[in-house]
């Protein structure tokens, strides 16, 4: 039982009905005009997450895994960088993610490694910001960087 | 007739002809990069038309829209990820045959129905744009949401192999779409005291993350599958004898995505999901639907493509913008010195007619740069996978940090492509997602103007007027008839594992 329980997929599904069900809280204590759509679809998030649920534990068997190691290190350098960029603007965090991106999808050779950095995070930066003036979330009050 | 002969010559210049072609051009390539669309690339062009005069600076504008829509198809057939929330309905059928090898037929199929759907709608606007302008007034609130309600249907389409995770997948998409105001009386919803959430979550961010960053993570968890790498992409247009055969879907997405521009607020997106969705019913080859199915493409990208050309109507006609794209478009009109509104017709006819010639010219001028467009895709996807990717990256961060602004779209990008990721891994479709989040604003906002003009009583939808009769009709045949099938192919599933059964004892 406990092993099915600890399956990626009854997790994910497991997860999903309580998220689900903590929205459909709020949404049951909030005010009934504003609500009303979303008690309505969250309870039947967490009904069709509960079926899901019950459906991959009955059909799961042992402990499922998905390899995750490296792949962890690329969403949470993402996640990261998504949020570093409101305090130190665009450019600064996307150097890093983008060469991490290229390290780990196996361009480990140094030059083409800060060309491709350096093209593809600084150019398409300079090129949007300060080149068609699509202006993106900056460290400095000035707008350059 | 006069006048159209005229709006002709104007649209026959040098120059508009020039900003055809550059437009065209660089619409294709800003709607294949994921996360800059449509908005993207009238944005970067609008500043450069102040110069031109009016029909050369609006035929610049068309050729940028036009083509971005088309654009988004090219990376939603070739990498799974599209370029704008419009092509996401291409996905369904358009990756499956580039896993198929049919790369040439899927992008084929793509432009071809992309022109023939934006040319059907062009002639459609010269023709009946005023009396599709009355039509389109009489669907009110009610109307709307019956239309929307029979456009969810297409959600246990794209769930074929487990239509409970589809749901489920569906009302995130829809939970998604209802963070921030209310759009009747303004209260804060699932906010939880956040200013940055009180303005809600937008379309682009959330597409972003469940195509482009979740396909990235895919990519990497298999990079050293050789099968994973992106195939050459290539061009074959269907045959006259191919196109015959498919002309009845051809012309049914066309009139969908021209019927659907017509409303306000719609938009391309949910025109090419209520198109897929009638395709899944009426389509003779449904059964193959979803799993390398031409007629998907064909349902997609003609009814998105004559969204185009029909969304021009109650901007032109009646002064209302659709979305945000017709808004600017408005606005670059009202620069430009065209006032939309019900006297346009009668003041301005040759303007408003050359501007239906240069729709025209510029579908011609799509299906001739398609080539040259795709064959740049074919040297950037040549490159080191590990460019691609990291391309794809930034593309999607500036197309969600420029949507508006706001830097919360870009965890927003980022936490749905992690979920996303692990939705996919364990079999749930993402389409419903989206087409949660593209339909649900707009399903809400109607039923609970419905509601207020009913005085609550949701009953009196059904028989509010005789196109909500035909609209709830519909659905409800919709909805037997899906049972129905699913009954029916539960027991010729059952019967056959049965049959297997007795077999193998024997």
């Amino acid at each position: 039982m406990v092993a099915r329980l600890a399956h990626p997929r009854v997790l994910l599904a497991l997860g999903l009905f309580l998220v689900g069900a903590v929205l459909a809280f709020h949404a049951w204590n909030g005010p009934s005009d504003a609500m009303l759509v979303p008690r309505f679809v969250l309870t039947l998030w967490c009904g069709v997450a509960l079926a899901i649920t019950l459906v991959e534990m009955s059909r799961v068997t042992g402990l499922g895994s998905w390899s995750l190691s490296t792949l962890l290190v690329l969403m949470a350098a993402m996640l990261i960088a998504a949020i570093a960029v409101a305090s130190l603007g665009f450019l600064l965090p996307a150097l890093p993610l983008v060469a991490l991106t290229l390290w780990l999808f196996r361009l480990h050779r140094p030059l083409p490694l800060a060309v491709g950095t350096l093209a593809i995070a600084g150019g398409l930066w300079f090129l949007f910001h300060h080149v068609l003036l699509i202006r993106l979330p900056t460290l400095l009050t000035s707008g350059a960087l | 007739m006069d006048i159209i002969l005229a709006a002709v010559g104007d649209a026959f210049t040098w120059q508009a002809l020039l900003a055809i072609v550059v437009g065209t051009w660089a619409g294709i390539i800003i709607g294949g990069l994921p996360g800059l669309g449509s908005v993207v690339g009238l944005t970067i062009f609008l500043p450069f038309t102040f110069g031109m005069d009016t029909i050369t600076g609006m035929a610049l504008l068309i050729g940028v829209y036009c083509g971005s829509v088309y654009g988004g198809s090219i990376t939603a057939i070739l990498i799974n990820t599209p370029g704008t929330p419009q092509s996401a309905a291409t996905t369904f059928d358009g990756y499956p045959m580039t896993q198929q090898g049919r790369i040439g037929e899927a992008l084929g199929w793509a432009t071809f129905a992309s022109f023939f759907g934006g040319v059907l709608s062009c002639v459609i606007l010269i023709f009946c744009a005023p009396q599709l302008a009355k039509f389109a007034v009489n669907f009110g609130s009610i109307e709307v949401f019956a239309l929307i309600c029979l456009a969810m249907m297409c959600i246990v389409g794209v769930s074929k192999d487990s239509i409970m995770k589809g749901l489920v997948c569906g009302m995130i998409g829809f939970f998604l779409s209802m963070v921030g105001a209310d759009p009747i009386t303004g209260a804060n919803r699932f906010t939880f005291g956040s200013y940055a959430l009180s303005s809600g979550l937008t379309l682009i961010p959330v597409v972003v993350g469940a195509f482009a960053l979740s396909e990235i993570f895919m990519r990497f968890a298999s990079r050293d599958d050789p099968g994973a790498k992106i195939p050459e992409a290539k061009l074959r247009f269907p045959r006259l004898g191919e196109w015959f055969k498919r002309v009845i879907e051809l012309v049914r997405g066309s009139l969908i995505g021209s019927f659907i521009g017509a409303l306000p607020g719609t938009g391309a997106a949910a025109a090419a999901f209520i198109s897929y969705a009638t395709a899944q019913k009426l389509s003779p080859r449904r059964e193959h639907m979803g799993q390398g199915e031409p007629d998907g493409i064909i349902a997609s990208e003609s009814s998105n493509n004559a969204v185009t050309g029909s969304s021009f109507i109650p901007t032109l006609a009646l002064g209302i913008p659709g979305d945000v794209v017709t808004a600017m478009m408005m606005g670059a009109m009202v620069i430009h010195g065209i006032t939309p509104g019900v006297r346009l017709m009668v003041d301005q006819a040759q303007t408003v007619y050359a501007l239906f010639v240069v729709l025209i010219i510029v579908n011609v001028a799509m299906l001739i740069l398609s080539k040259p467009s795709i064959g740049l895709f074919r040297y950037l996807f040549r490159l080191h996978q590990g460019y691609v990717m990291a391309a794809i990256v930034m593309f999607s961060f500036i197309g969600a940090a420029t949507v508006r602004g706001n830097p919360l779209d870009l965890v927003v990008a980022a936490v749905t492509g992690i979920l996303a990721y692990a939705l996919r891994r364990a079999g749930y479709p993402l389409a419903p997602l989206v087409i949660g989040m593209v339909l649900g604003p707009e399903l809400e906002s109607s039923l609970r103007r419905g509601l207020l003009i009913k005085n609550g009583d949701f009953l009196g939808f059904f028989t509010h007027s005789g196109i909500s009769m035909a609209l709830f009709s519909l659905l409800a045949l919709f909805i037997v008839w899906t049972v129905w099938s699913s009954l029916t192919q539960w027991r010729q599933s059952s019967a056959n594992a049965r049959r297997a059964e007795s077999d193998a004892s024997k």
